[in-house]
């Protein structure tokens, strides 16, 4: 994605996540549009081709979104600009939009092996300590850490791994 | 030498028990776009500019644009070795390269890796490789000489220790040559003036690099030389900072109160790999695709050449930055750039050199703005003349052409003419020691060569030579040491050169 594609992305976004002035509309509308891309994505095929014509795509978009006519209008929006491509980026930017109006924190949690429900959980608690806020953390298991949890959050690596370890002492060994 | 286990074993308990187990807390970002040994990577949101970053697989980084949502870096390494969505870490440190006193005699890569082979390099101070130049308070004025031991440069251009004199000319004109001279000259010097030198090859192919390599060790100055070399198979990161990277080297020298003499071969390279990059990291192109910041580029980078107070130990670098012109041409952009921030130029032409006359000084372009201050009062006096009479002489030759009758005074000034710029021809790798250079001019200067066919100038020149240093070398040494051409040191050269005119054979014509 070249730079005016990513500010363009920002943009729409923005004004997607303006329409809401409550939360429960923001997270309805964020809501249904992970929905729609998740539905489009099944015909993308269909939606990208050029012999296709723009009027169609936006009947079967306008068809498909009768619920969610704000989505349906966004959506057909993104086809008139030609930045369809933009859909899934622009998802997820909702996505974070809506992260920081309810105050959500996202962290990715990796460890050597499963943690205990209570593991987690203090994880958690030690994350919304350090960065304020709801930490909604999603932990996954990665047997090359060895041991240690690897934690990124908020554009921040956490290393407290095995493997990081070593890899540090290598460093420090060699030079 | 006998290395005893045991203690290696505990050089390595002690580092593992000082090693830091805390956990690491990084700043990190993620590659979104990677190629042509650029990256640009999303996050990072306090990155500093030009902070290096850590790219993992040992790739290290310069943040160079910092943009609204991406950061934009240029890689110090291979880029097939980073991929899209890979993670990058801050450092907080900005680029820097390991200096220290061993580093003298070797060959190393701008980050201070050695090249040549043997072995890693002790080092004992980390130096930034940018840094803001020593400001007014700092410095002194250039005073001291810094010989080249090339007869025409130290007679007409003189060249002062923290000079920056630019060499300038086509390719094939022997800017190298010159610059490899001025190296092996210093061997011609008391160690306690010798400067350390250090050769900066940006952008050249590996052979010419090493080629010079060998042609300083073959003259035994590798034991003063520290070569960085960024060939052309390098990135275009490494060859921007490449001479930043000789610089701080000379700047942790001069910094002891040693004098220094840094080559940059050559500039136009370094200019040519900083437009790649700032291409490449879509900055707006400027006059011949050049950034608008390629003058800053060269300005800071000259402008560390000083020669520092005496109370900050009178140490001093000099440059002599290279810059290769096409077809003679100096008024493209870079060559004026370099030519308005340096002290002078030493200009090269490609006519010359072909007319047979080495090294290819054009005395008429060449200037030296502040060296002549520095210069030797016994050279000074010697060659005061010399280039309003070349540049005389060359008026008057023009003018014979026509084959006009010429009064004899003409005819006298275009013998002389003839004969000194004869004189002035040098073989390569044979500088001359300050006394022999003076030795040489004063009998073109005074006379002595007008008896003397042109052709058997330069033979004239060399039994000169082999008969002081073999007959009477103390009258080199007097002239080696003396500051002032006085009286008495002028008569020892007088009746040095009369005396050789009883003995000196003329080459025996052919045929």
């Amino acid at each position: 994605m070249n730079s005016s594609d990513r500010i363009a992305v920002q943009r729409y976004a923005a004004a997607y996540d303006g329409l809401s002035t409550t939360d429960e509309q923001a997270v309805r509308r964020a809501e249904d549009l992970r929905a729609a891309a998740r539905a489009l994505d099944a015909v993308r095929t269909y939606m990208t081709s050029p012999r296709v014509k723009t009027q169609q795509k936006k009947q079967t978009v306008r068809a498909a979104l009768q619920q969610a006519p704000d989505t349906a209008s966004f959506i057909e929006l993104l086809i008139d600009a030609k930045r369809y491509a933009l859909l899934d980026a622009v998802t997820r930017r909702v996505g974070e939009l809506l992260d920081n109006r309810l105050g959500i924190v996202r962290a990715e949690v990796v460890s050597a092996r499963a943690l205990s429900a209570a593991q987690q959980k203090e994880t958690q608690e030690a994350l919304s300590s350090r960065y304020g806020g709801r930490v909604e953390a999603v932990f996954t298991v990665d047997p090359a850490l060895l041991g240690g949890l690897k934690i990124r959050c908020r554009g921040e690596l956490i290393d407290g791994s095995l493997q990081g370890r070593l890899a540090k002492l290598q460093e420090e060994l060699t030079h | 030498m006998a290395i005893r286990p045991e203690e290696i074993t505990n050089i390595i308990k002690e580092k593992i028990e000082h090693f830091d187990t805390s956990a690491d807390v990084n700043e990190v970002g993620t590659v979104i776009q990677v190629g042509d040994g650029i990256a640009r990577v999303h996050g990072l949101n306090h990155v500093k500019a030009s902070e290096l970053v850590d790219f993992g697989n040992g790739v290290k980084g310069m943040a160079l644009n910092l943009e609204y949502d991406n950061v934009g870096c240029v890689l110090m390494g291979p880029d097939h070795l980073v991929h899209e969505g890979d993670t990058v870490k801050r450092t907080g440190e900005v680029i820097s390269i390991p200096v220290g006193a061993d580093m003298i005699g070797r060959v190393v890569d701008p980050l201070g890796n050695a090249l040549d082979g043997k072995g890693a390099i002790k080092t004992d101070k980390v130096m930034p490789l940018d840094i803001v130049a020593p400001g007014i308070i700092d410095r002194q004025p250039v005073k001291q000489p810094l010989q080249t031991g090339i007869k025409a440069i130290d007679a007409m251009v003189p060249i002062g220790k923290g000079q920056r004199e630019l060499i300038i000319g086509d390719r094939q004109t022997g800017k190298t040559a010159i610059a490899v001279d001025a190296i092996i000259n210093q061997k011609n010097i008391p160690a306690s003036e010798r400067c350390i030198c250090i050769y900066v090859a940006i952008g050249q192919k590996q052979s010419t690099v090493a080629q010079v390599v060998k042609t300083l060790t073959d003259f035994g100055a590798m034991g003063y030389t520290i070569v960085v070399s960024a060939t052309a198979s390098d990135p275009a990161s490494l060859l921007y900072i490449a001479p930043y990277a000789g610089c701080a080297i000379g700047e942790y020298f001069m910094w002891q109160g040693k004098d220094v003499l840094i080559v940059y071969d050559d500039l136009s390279k370094h200019a040519q790999a900083y437009r790649q990059m700032s291409l490449l990291l879509r900055r707006p192109p400027g006059r011949e695709a050049y950034p608008g910041d390629v003058f800053y580029l060269h300005s800071r980078l000259l402008e560390r050449a000083c020669k520092l107070s005496n109370e900050n130990g009178g140490g001093s670098i000099t440059a002599l930055p290279i810059i290769e012109t096409q077809a003679n041409d100096v008024s493209a952009y870079i060559p004026t750039n370099v030519i308005s921030i340096t002290d002078g130029q030493i200009y090269l032409e490609s006519s010359l050199f072909l007319s047979g006359i080495k090294p290819a000084i054009n005395v008429g372009l060449s200037v030296s703005r502040v060296g002549g201050s520095a210069q030797r009062k016994t050279m000074r006096k010697v060659a005061g003349t010399l280039r309003i009479d070349l540049s005389q002489y060359q008026e008057l030759a023009g003018f014979a052409q026509f084959g006009s009758e010429l009064d004899k005074e003409s005819q006298r000034q275009i013998a002389r003419g003839k004969r000194m710029t004869e004189l002035l021809k040098q073989n390569q790798y044979a500088p001359l020691k300050v006394g022999e250079e003076v030795l040489v001019l004063y009998a073109g200067v005074h006379g002595y060569l007008d008896g003397v066919e042109v052709s058997d100038v330069l033979e004239y020149e060399k039994q000169l030579l082999a008969f002081v240093r073999a007959k009477r070398p103390e009258v080199l040494d007097t002239l080696n040491a003396a500051n002032e051409l006085t009286k008495d040191v002028e008569e020892k050269i007088v009746s040095t050169l009369d005396e050789f005119k009883t003995v000196f054979k003329p080459a025996k014509q052919e045929n």
